[in-house]
């Protein structure tokens, strides 16, 4: 046989391919939708189990969550170069007429179509969940802005743990570098969050962000203990609430988030009398914006790395 | 003359350790090349480095008209290749395995389809190409490894320790295999460290240790050129000591075993020196019934060839 054009979109499918069959034939990759399901179930039923009635505005203010982020970034992105070192299954692999920048975009372009596809089953559940427990909901067109919010924030992830890989060349010790750094960046940010008068940099890290109230109340308020959260306004800024943000900006534009210190003897003495104090106000639509642009930026960033070494590698186990 | 494989002072270093020495092979068109040498030798390396899964650390080789490079996607369109004791993903059935590997080189479904079911058939695959990889034996992971280095029917297929692993019978149908694509026209590479089989299938062959090629060339230029001393057979009746001393006393015989009746003379010459044996026998006094002449098997050439680079080193 001559040597035939063949074409690069050929060859990128069939890497697709190889990577989708091998994420949905994964067990980890069931475990972790079962584990999904329980969180947007608890998601649905504890705001009931609290006395919210209804709320037209759950689903579009339904996130997966952070920690499933994690968890569907970890159980994808993982093993997805390195455990093919690991394994030996990268040595027919790469001996194929697949060019290592096609492997891994082929392979990430996999992912993204299996985390789209189980975001939008979990969507799926929740607007029939929030049809029958919260009654009527409000701006569904909204929701795929929440799935490609959720993608980006997942993405970040994703991105971690597979520059963990390459650079490794160890699937577990990525993980742990993931876990890690999502574990030291939930309690970094809250701790910070709560304590600093000057939570501005946080919106540049990936994680939950800075808490602020949103001066738009159409949410349900509920209350646990002394704290009353209305379930729309209490907004956080960071690369974890892309896809909420980004709807609470389509339909309020102009509205603005205020932010205040608290401080921590007002969370825990209830006969405090000192106001919190307003620290700064800013756009809902800046901190949306600002927050995907970073995403795609980090993701970006590590994306880039992780090929930089990947295409470097010598194979020989 | 253009070579299927040509290297070029072939050098690759892990560290401190020289793997591949200043290596220089070529590898004909549409020959079956054994590529022979001891655990160790840098077989597997040489071939990772042909492939482009390693760099070399110095000199270059050229594979089907063009250099190799660490990701070169498109040249490996031409280039089967069976990894040495491969691993697939085990979550893949063997066809399905097969089908994507296939749309890798761009082939298209119904000829793949085709293609998939004759080399399943032709690998002894039969029945269970639609298990789990996972659930397959060391044998079967071979043989589904050979038949994806088939399936574009490739100008070159690299095969690194084809048989490692397999039972008698496979065995002999791997040969028959190699040699039966080799008729299709395909140049076939195949590393080995069990000389029968290599003697059995390639026309040429080189071989290896530690990094560096003893010997080069054609099966039969090999067994001619550098194939140690032969061994002569005689039976003698009224053999006696005096025959023996005297063959003793020849320049060119080294060694002197009998058995009964016969005399196992080891010469460390290959000239032809028959003559001279039967005259020293009759002249003491013996009588020659039979005489036979033995020469040394690729497996004698090999085993010498190693021990005299270990004594240089
Ligand atoms: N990844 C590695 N790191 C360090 N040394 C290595 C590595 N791979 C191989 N070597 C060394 O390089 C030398 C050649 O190894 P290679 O695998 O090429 O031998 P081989 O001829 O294929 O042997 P075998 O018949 O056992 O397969 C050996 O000394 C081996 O220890
Ligand atoms: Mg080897």
């Amino acid at each position: 046989m001559s040597e035939t054009k063949v074409s690069w979109m050929k060859r990128f499918w069939a890497v697709v391919r190889y990577e989708m069959l091998w994420n949905i034939r994964k067990k980890m990759f069931i475990g972790a939708l079962i584990f999904a399901f329980i969180f947007a179930t608890l998601n649905i039923a504890l705001p009931a189990a609290l006395g919210v009635s209804e709320n037209p505005y759950f689903t579009v203010t339904f996130s997966v969550g952070s920690f499933v982020f994690v968890l569907f970034a970890i159980v994808t992105g993982a093993y997805c170069i390195s455990g093919e070192y690991e394994k030996g299954t990268i040595i027919p692999l790469l001996t194929k007429p697949v060019s290592r920048t096609m492997v891994f975009l082929g392979k990430l372009f996999a992912i993204f179509i299996v985390i789209l596809a189980t975001y939008g089953v979990i969507y799926t559940y929740t607007i029939i969940g929030g049809l029958l427990v919260y009654g009527p909901q409000n701006s569904l067109h909204l929701v795929p802005l929440a799935l490609l919010g959720d993608i980006l924030s997942t993405f970040i992830w994703v991105g971690v743990v597979i520059v963990a890989g390459t650079i490794s060349k160890n699937s577990l010790l990525a993980i742990l570098t993931t876990l890690g750094l999502f574990v030291a960046l939930l309690f970094g940010t809250s701790i910070v969050g709560q304590l600093s008068d000057n939570p501005g940099p946080l919106n540049y890290i990936p994680g939950s962000g800075a808490s602020g109230t949103m001066n738009v109340m159409t949410g349900q308020n509920i209350t646990i203990s002394t704290v009353t959260i209305n379930t729309f306004a209490a907004t956080t800024t960071g690369t974890d609430s892309i896809g909420v943000n980004l709807i609470k900006a389509t339909l309020y534009p102009d509205a603005n988030v205020n932010f205040y210190y608290t401080d921590i003897q007002n969370l825990i003495n209830p006969n405090s009398t000192e106001p919190p104090r307003l620290l700064y106000s800013e756009s809902i639509t800046l901190i949306a914006v600002r927050s995907a642009v970073f995403a795609l930026l980090y993701t970006e960033i590590l994306f880039v790395a992780a090929l930089f070494v990947f295409k470097r590698w010598e194979i020989s186990e | 003359m253009d070579y299927t494989i040509e290297t070029q002072d072939l050098t690759k270093q892990y560290g401190n350790l020289v793997a591949v020495n200043k290596l220089n092979i070529k590898v004909q068109h549409n020959t079956i090349h054994g590529f022979l040498g001891p655990n160790g030798a840098g077989k597997s390396t040489t071939i990772k480095i042909l492939i482009g899964l390693l760099k070399a650390t110095s000199g270059s080789a050229t594979v089907l008209g063009k250099k190799v490079q660490l990701d070169d996607a498109d040249s490996r369109l031409r280039i089967g290749y069976m990894p040495e004791l491969p691993r697939f993903p085990k979550h893949l059935k063997g066809a399905e395995l097969l089908d994507i590997y296939g749309r890798m080189y761009g082939m298209n479904p119904v000829e793949l389809k085709e293609q998939i079911s004759k080399l399943i058939e032709l690998v002894g695959l039969k029945g269970r190409e639609n298990d789990l990889i996972g659930k397959y034996s060391k044998g079967m992971q071979q043989r589904i490894g050979i038949a994806q280095a088939l399936l574009t029917n490739p100008e070159l297929v690299i095969l690194d320790e084809p048989s490692m692993g397999l039972d008698p019978v496979g065995m002999v149908e791997v040969r028959e295999l190699i040699k039966a694509i080799s008729k299709d026209g395909m140049t076939v590479l195949v590393s080995s460290h069990l000389l029968f089989e290599v003697e059995q299938i390639c026309s040429h062959v080189t071989i290896i240790n530690r990094g560096q090629a003893l010997v080069s060339d054609t099966l039969e230029n090999v067994s001619h050129k550098i194939s140690g001393p032969v061994s002569i057979q005689v039976e003698i009746v009224n053999l006696n000591q005096k025959v023996i001393s005297s063959l003793k006393e020849l320049p060119f015989v080294k060694e002197i075993t009998q058995k009964n009746a016969t005399l196992n003379i080891n010469l460390n010459t290959r000239e032809e020196v028959r003559e001279k044996i039967s005259q020293t026998i009759t002249s003491s006094g013996g009588i020659i019934v039979s005489m036979s002449m033995k020469g040394h098997g690729l497996e004698d050439i090999f085993l010498e060839l190693i021990k005299s680079q270990g004594a240089k080193k």
